[in-house]
């Protein structure tokens, strides 16, 4: 019972763990930036090989990581239902919309053809690539690398006007007060469980009944967010932050050859994935 | 755009954002339905609340956080999908400000009960094209799932915003910082 109101346990941002790997000493920057253009590329190529390629890549990242693959799949292991849901479901109704290739088995409405099996095997494969490849990212970067990172990567929109400094701020402060506001939570949810309140255990068909029963942690949960949201406009304001201004960092990266190398590879390899015309 | 970030649209977007995700993270976000989206989610209220409060740029950027922090917790295959997942979210906040601007002078009360009611809408309606159009599911599906799960969707999320933004309009009296009352 205690264990339901342990929501800080289940935090799992900013979870990091230092292996000091290959991957770990890479230029943050240069990391987000292929990391971000592989799960594009992924996320678009719908071959059997592509994503065959895909899945041995990321496999072979958590290896090359130091990271044991076990983290990346208790991620896959909780979403096994919901993928062989959406896979019976894209099998039967997906025919007609997905129509080429030879016709297996016609009957009514439902037609299932290779395109709609080879939809259903590609979707299953390429949320578990996604699923590792993100998890090699964020387990082998700290959150404040993360947030350099797209500071320093969004700085060329700087020239457009674009508030990167500000935006990025905005990432931090998220970062930082989810913890915070998860401690507050279970005090809430513990306060109102001590007296009497219940909630999220009604039966799961009876939608307007476990929504009602979320308000009373809800409601407050947005005001304890916004004063402190005064507090901190308060604090920052009496110290003269001024939005806009130009502003230097304590931690400067340093691009070496070898991050240049690993661009140049994620490149290409998701330019091949994109673009290539894989035979299956 | 310089200058149109105040002190205060900074905060307030960045723990708007820290309770998307959180409401992400705990699961809370999630009220189970019986349907093929398999929930139905309150994580896109912070982006209304943004959006109403602090205008359309505070709305699209906790809309961009509660994306991403959907993505990369993502249990289902749809939301693995950077399209599906970090795009739609984007219009959430844009449209509740649309919408409680044009409505403000008519009824406060009203305003806000119909941002947040199309603001709602908008994530449903949104997220379900990219997903048909991304060949996740057929239109007939997207059509149940925006039936069954979007419109009890949307009246929760009429009822946690006009409850949240009401109270904090009484609370937030006299609290307010005054440099950054805009």
């Amino acid at each position: 019972m205690a264990s339901e109101f342990e929501l800080s346990r289940n935090i799992t941002i900013g979870q990091y763990v230092p292996t000091g790997s290959f991957i770990h000493r890479l230029d943050p920057r240069i990391k987000l930036l292929v990391f971000t253009i592989l799960v594009l590329a992924i996320a678009l190529n719908t071959s059997y090989v592509g994503n065959a390629l895909g899945l041995l890549l990321s496999i072979y990242l958590f290896w090359a990581s130091k990271i044991p693959v076990s983290y990346g799949l208790s991620g896959i292991k909780p979403a096994i239902p919901f993928i062989i849901i959406l896979a019976v479901l894209q099998l039967i109704f997906q025919g007609n919309v997905f129509s080429g290739g030879t016709v297996f088995f016609e009957y009514g409405f439902i037609l299932i053809t290779s395109e709609s099996i080879r939809l259903v095997i590609v979707s299953a494969v390429r949320f578990v690539e996604i699923i590792l490849l993100s998890s090699v990212l964020t387990l082998s970067t700290s959150t404040t690398e993360l947030t350099h990172a797209i500071q320093s990567l969004l700085s060329p929109l700087k020239k457009i006007k674009f508030p990167v400094h500000e935006l990025s701020l905005i990432i931090t402060i998220a970062i930082r007060f989810v913890p915070t506001f998860a401690i507050e939570m279970e005090k809430m949810m513990k306060a109102q469980a001590s007296r009497g309140a219940d909630f999220g255990s009604g039966e799961w068909w009876r939608i307007i009944q476990r929504t009602k029963d979320m308000l009373p942690i809800i409601i407050p949960l947005f005001n304890i967010a916004l004063s402190r949201a005064e507090d901190l406009i308060l604090a920052m304001e009496s110290r003269c932050y001024t939005p806009g201004n130009e502003r230097s960092a304590y931690s400067v990266y340093k691009a070496l050859e070898r991050d240049y190398l690993v661009l140049i590879i994620g490149l290409l390899l998701s330019l091949l994935l994109l673009f290539y015309p894989f035979p299956f | 755009m310089k200058g149109t970030l105040t002190v205060r649209n900074i905060v307030i977007a960045g723990v708007l954002g820290a309770v998307a995700i959180l409401l992400g993270v705990t699961r809370l976000g999630y009220i189970p339905v019986p349907t093929a989206a398999g929930n139905a989610t309150i994580m896109h209220i912070p982006a209304i609340i943004g959006g109403i409060m602090q205008g359309p740029i505070v709305g699209a950027i906790v809309g961009i956080i509660f994306g991403v922090s959907s993505f990369l917790n993502a249990t289902v295959p749809l939301f693995k999908d950077p399209l599906v997942a970090i795009l739609p979210r984007l219009f959430i906040g844009v449209v509740a400000w649309v919408v409680y601007v044009g409505i403000r002078r008519k009824s406060e009360y009203l305003a806000i009960g119909t941002a947040a009611f199309l603001g709602t809408l908008t994530n449903t309606v949104l997220v379900l094209t990219m997903a048909v159009v991304r060949g996740y599911m057929g239109a007939e599906v997207a059509w149940t799932v925006a039936i069954t799960s979007g419109i009890p969707e949307a009246i929760v999320g009429t009822i946690v915003t006009l409850a949240v933004v009401l109270s904090w309009k009484q609370i937030g009296k006299g609290k307010k910082s005054r440099i950054s009352e805009d």
